[in-house]
C-alpha cells in the first residue's frame, strides 16, 4: 500500500480533471474538434484509471456492471429514439426538423446534441464493459513470473 | 516511419513490444492526420489507437503468454496474396485524380455545397460535426451500432452474465461470479 | 522588443527540441534501465516544458497560451508520476540498480 502513494494521490487530483475535460469535449462538438465518439473514450478512461490504481472492485462499486451494461443500449436507443420521434411527428427518419418546426436551426442544434450525447455514452459503456470483462478474469503469470 | 513500424511489429516476438508499438503507430498515424489538417480524426485516432486500445491490448496481455508462438506455416503464400491484392488496388487507383488535386467531384461538388449549406441549416460552426450527426446521420447511428456489437460480442465471449454452475469445485468460476 | 521576444522563443524553442532529442537518444544508448528511464524523463519535463514556453511566449497574451499552461501543468504532474509508475513496477518485480563491487577498495582502506 505504502509504495502505490503517489499514484493514488495523482490519480484522486486527475480523475475529476479528466471527467471535466471528457464532458467539454463531448458538448463543444459544435465549436471545436470533438464530438460523441473522443468524449466516451476520454470518459472510459477516467473510470478505467481509477479501476487501476484503485482495486477493481472499488471502480465496480462506482460505476457497477449492470449499470455499464444498461447504458450501453440506452445510447443507441437514444440516437435511433431521436429517429423514430421525428417519423412520429410525421417528418422523415432522424429528420430534425421534426424537434422545432418553427426553427429549423434550433431543432438541428438540439438534434446533434442528443444524438452525440448517445454516441458518447455507448462509447463510454463499451469501453468500461470491456476492461471490466478483462480485468475481472485471473491472470495467468503473477506479478514476480514477469 | 509509419512502414518502419508496421514491418517491426509483424517481425517481433515479444508481445509486450507489440503493443507498445501499436500505440506507436497510431500516434504517427494521428500526427500525419494534423499534417492534413483534419484535426477531428486526429483526435479520434490519439484517443482511441494510442489510448484506449493500448491499455486494453495490455490488459489483455495479462491473461495470455508474453512471446508470440512460432509459426509451423510457411509464409510465402500469404504474402503473395497480399502482395497480389495491393498490386490490384494500385492498377485501380491509377485512373483517379492526384491526391489532393483541387478538381477532384468532392472538391468541387459535395464539399463546397456542404460548406455553403451549413450555414443557412445548422449554424454550427463545425462542419466535421454537422455533417456527421445531421447531413449523414444514418452513417453515424450504423457506426454506433458497431461500437455496440462489438461491446455484445466482448460480453457474450468473456462474460459479464453470472452463470449458475451445478459443481462449485471449478477455481476458474469464482471470477465470473463477481461481475453480474 | 520584437526581435527580442522573437530570439527568446527561437531560443527556448531549440533548447526544448534539444532535450527532446537527448532524451530520445539516451533512451537509445544508455546500458541498463535506470539510466535509460531517467533519459525517458528528460524529455518529459525539460523537453515539454521548454517547447510549451517557447510557443507561449510567440503566440502572446491569448486563450492560446492559457490553454497551453493548462497542458503544461497537466504534464508537468503526469510525466513524473509515469515515471515513478514505471520505477516503482521494476523496483517491486525485484531489478536492482547495478551494483559497484569493493574488491578494490578493501586493499587500499587497510587503516
Amino acid at each position: 500500500m505504502r509504495h502505490h502513494l503517489i499514484l493514488r494521490v495523482i490519480t484522486k487530483l486527475l480523475v475529476g480533471t479528466i471527467f471535466l475535460f471528457a464532458l467539454y469535449v463531448q458538448f463543444h462538438g459544435d465549436y471545436s474538434p470533438g464530438g460523441g465518439f473522443q468524449a466516451g473514450v476520454i470518459m472510459a478512461v477516467g473510470f478505467i484509471l481509477y479501476g487501476i490504481v484503485f482495486s477493481l472492485a472499488k471502480a465496480q462499486k462506482v460505476f457497477p456492471p449492470w449499470l455499464v451494461h444498461k447504458l450501453l443500449a440506452f445510447g443507441v436507443l437514444l440516437y435511433a429514439g431521436t429517429g423514430i420521434y421525428s417519423m412520429l411527428m410525421g417528418y422523415g427518419y432522424l429528420d430534425y426538423t421534426a424537434i422545432d418546426p418553427d426553427h429549423p436551426s434550433h431543432g438541428q442544434h438540439l438534434g446533434i446534441l442528443i444524438v452525440e450525447l448517445g454516441v458518447g455514452i455507448t462509447v463510454t459503456g463499451v469501453m468500461v464493459a470491456i476492461y471490466y470483462a478483462f480485468a475481472a478474469r485471473a491472470p495467468i503469470l503473477s506479478d514476480e513470473d514477469w | 516511419m509509419l512502414i518502419v513500424t508496421a514491418v517491426t511489429v509483424v517481425k517481433t516476438r515479444s508481445l509486450f513490444a507489440i503493443v507498445a508499438l501499436s500505440g506507436v503507430f497510431s500516434l504517427l498515424s494521428a500526427l500525419l492526420f494534423i499534417t492534413w489538417d483534419a484535426v477531428d480524426v486526429a483526435f479520434t485516432e490519439a484517443a482511441v489507437g494510442a489510448g484506449i486500445s493500448t491499455v486494453l491490448m495490455l490488459g489483455t496481455l495479462a491473461l495470455t503468454s508474453r512471446a508470440e508462438k512460432e509459426s509451423a506455416k510457411s509464409n510465402l503464400l500469404p504474402l503473395f496474396a497480399v502482395v497480389l491484392a495491393g498490386a490490384v488496388m494500385f492498377y485501380g487507383t491509377l485512373d483517379m485524380p492526384e491526391f489532393g488535386s483541387p478538381e477532384t467531384p468532392v472538391q468541387t461538388h459535395v464539399g463546397p455545397d456542404y460548406l455553403k449549406r451549413i450555414p443557412d441549416d445548422i449554424h454550427v460552426p463545425n462542419a466535421v460535426t454537422a455533417i456527421l450527426a445531421s447531413y449523414r446521420g444514418y452513417d453515424t447511428l450504423g457506426e454506433t451500432a458497431v461500437v455496440f456489437a462489438a461491446g455484445i460480442g466482448v460480453l457474450m465471449l468473456i462474460g459479464g452474465l453470472r452463470r449458475r454452475r451445478i459443481n462449485d469445485d471449478d477455481k476458474n468460476s469464482s471470477d465470473t461470479k463477481d461481475t453480474t | 522588443m520584437d526581435f527580442f521576444f522573437s530570439f527568446l522563443c527561437m531560443v527556448l524553442i531549440i533548447s526544448g527540441s534539444f532535450f527532446v532529442v537527448i532524451g530520445a537518444f539516451g533512451t537509445y544508448r544508455f546500458p541498463d534501465f535506470w539510466s535509460r528511464l531517467h533519459a525517458a524523463s528528460i524529455t518529459d519535463s525539460a523537453g515539454v516544458i521548454l517547447l510549451l514556453i517557447g510557443m507561449g511566449i510567440y503566440s502572446g497574451l491569448t486563450l492560446i497560451t492559457f490553454k497551453l499552461l493548462v497542458i503544461g501543468l497537466f504534464l508537468f504532474i503526469t510525466g513524473p508520476t509515469s515515471t515513478h509508475a514505471v520505477a516503482n513496477a521494476a523496483l517491486v518485480s525485484g531489478l536492482r540498480p547495478p551494483q559497484i563491487t569493493n574488491k578494490t577498495h578493501k586493499k587500499t582502506n587497510s587503516d
